[in-house]
């Protein structure tokens, strides 16, 4: 059985619609709405004239689904590609549910690494350095330094995983991500060192004799590294905030 | 001042879809959202200044999994209509902005209450999704989502509202109670918030040069800066 070929249009409509993966993100099926919403034109297309395997397609995504989002570029063209495969009578329908299991959540500590804690990181101190410039100038850098790398990844995943299983794994090797990683780490440090560094000359600095100038710099080297070990502790942004705020009000009413 | 807010209600609902339901572009960073927020009320560089501080300091914790972080937007909405309001009635001082950036630590917490509860409604949308499928309808699933993406929208859209009009409150009716001298000793907190930020991306970016290369580059930084100061 030789199921209709993916239309240009419909493969088009798959690729925008992977942005509303977390449309309607929920604690039970987390994106499974958005990864069903996202791979319906493809399914509309293998089974066009088959409504009740259709459903069946249908049904088969809206199992739990989690994973980084822009990760999830890869596995949905791989699932087209799986689903196509489905439709033609070459692939048995519970491979598509034990590669989209088996691959969310490595895919999803990998993308986490370096989405949310290398390149964000990363874009965010590069655009409040340049921010002291202009905010502007801050903004477009935020935006470019993410996106640049971001929206790339997602239409280079979906053209390999549009390639099946085999193409995800080839990609994997070649875009080394755990290397992109950590280099985005080491110059997300070096930033964030300068922003620290701009910081506390800005405000620790009143007097002009050397102790002075050391004793701030000792200061604040010392309160990044409390910061770092309270962070690594599991002890919240917010709670430490709270308790400056406190500190805050006490200084008020004394 | 309606259509202000009009406005900050718009972009905030904009801002809000980024950061769960659709593309995740980075536009509901604070540096973006404080700097708009500022812009709507009339000063952008109030605005960006407090987006600068609140950028980096809620990094270390990541949206991974279930977890779902403060909502730093939020802080952002608020923190920059604060500082733009305080900068046109009593003067964005070295207290004020302290006070404000403190402050939004309460907005961020509220709106994660609120982000907790817009994904348990969603719970509900995805079990009549799955039954309506169940019973033949497969468009269901655009509905499904649709109405997903409304209910985030509708919830940034209000929570951009409470939060402006909280910093408005703030700005023109609570910092003005303190005087100067007050205010002026709420300041001794500020030099701890860059550094906050700065640990918290310290902290998420660690391997084994982090530390060498993040306090040799903050030396080498400290050092020209001040250099600087003395020149100048």
């Amino acid at each position: 059985m030789t199921p209709p070929a993916l239309a240009a249009g419909s493969r088009g409509a798959v690729w925008r619609r992977q942005f509303l993966l977390q449309g309607c993100w929920n604690y039970e099926g987390m994106q499974n709405v958005g990864f069903a919403y996202a791979i319906l034109p493809a399914l509309r297309d293998f089974y066009a004239n088959r409504p009740e395997e259709a459903l069946k397609a249908v049904k088969r995504h809206l199992e739990f689904f989690n994973t980084q989002p822009a990760m999830g570029a890869l596995i949905l063209g791989a699932s087209v590609r799986l689903e196509e495969r489905v439709a033609a009578g070459e692939a048995d329908p519970r491979a598509i549910g034990t590669f989209k299991v088996g691959l969310m959540g490595s895919l999803g500590a990998i993308g986490d690494s370096f989405f949310w804690g290398a390149l964000r990181p990363m874009a965010s101190v590069a655009g409040a350095l340049l921010a002291l410039l202009h905010p502007l100038l801050g903004i477009a850098a935020l935006l470019l330094l993410y996106n640049g790398v971001h929206l790339t990844l997602r239409r280079r995943g979906f053209i390999a995983g549009m390639e099946g299983p085999e193409g995800v794994v080839g990609w994997l090797k070649k875009a080394a991500l755990n290397v992109r990683t950590d280099d985005r780490k080491l110059l997300a440090a070096i930033l964030a060192g300068a922003y620290a560094g701009v910081f506390a000359g800005r405000f620790f600095v009143q007097g002009a004799d050397a102790p002075h100038v050391l004793a701030a710099l000792l200061l604040s080297a010392a309160a990044v590294h409390l910061f770092a070990i309270l962070f690594r502790k599991a002890v919240s942004p917010s709670e430490i905030l709270s308790f400056l705020l406190f500190a805050g009000v006490l200084i008020l009413w004394r | 001042m309606a259509w202000r807010f009009l406005l900050a209600i718009l972009l905030g609902g904009v801002c809000y879809l980024d950061r769960t339901a659709a593309c995740q572009l980075m536009l509901h960073r604070p540096l973006v959202v404080a700097t708009l927020m500022g812009a709507v009320f009339g000063n952008m560089a109030a605005g960006a200044q407090v987006g600068v501080i609140l950028e980096l300091i809620y990094l270390a914790r990541l949206p991974v999994g279930a977890s779902i972080p403060p909502d730093d937007t939020g802080a952002a909405v608020f923190g920059g209509s604060a500082a733009a309001f305080a900068s046109s009635s009593i003067g964005l001082d070295p207290g004020s902005f302290t006070a404000i950036l403190l402050l939004s630590v309460v907005v961020a917490e509220a709106g994660k209450s609120v982000d907790r509860f817009v994904r348990k409604v969603n719970v509900r949308i995805a079990h009549i999704t799955v039954e309506s499928v169940d019973r033949g309808d497969v468009q269901a699933v655009e509905h499904g989502l649709l109405a997903g993406l409304t209910l985030f929208a509708a919830t940034g859209m209000v929570l951009a509202l409470v939060f402006s009009g909280a910093g408005a409150a703030v700005s023109m009716e609570l910092l003005p109670r303190f005087g100067p001298a007050s205010r002026a000793s709420f300041a001794t907190l500020l030099p701890a918030l860059p550094l906050l930020g700065a640990a918290s991306v310290y902290s998420c970016s660690r391997t084994e040069r982090t530390a060498a290369v993040f306090f040799l580059t903050m030396a080498a930084v400290f050092g020209g800066t001040v250099l600087f100061r003395w020149s100048a």
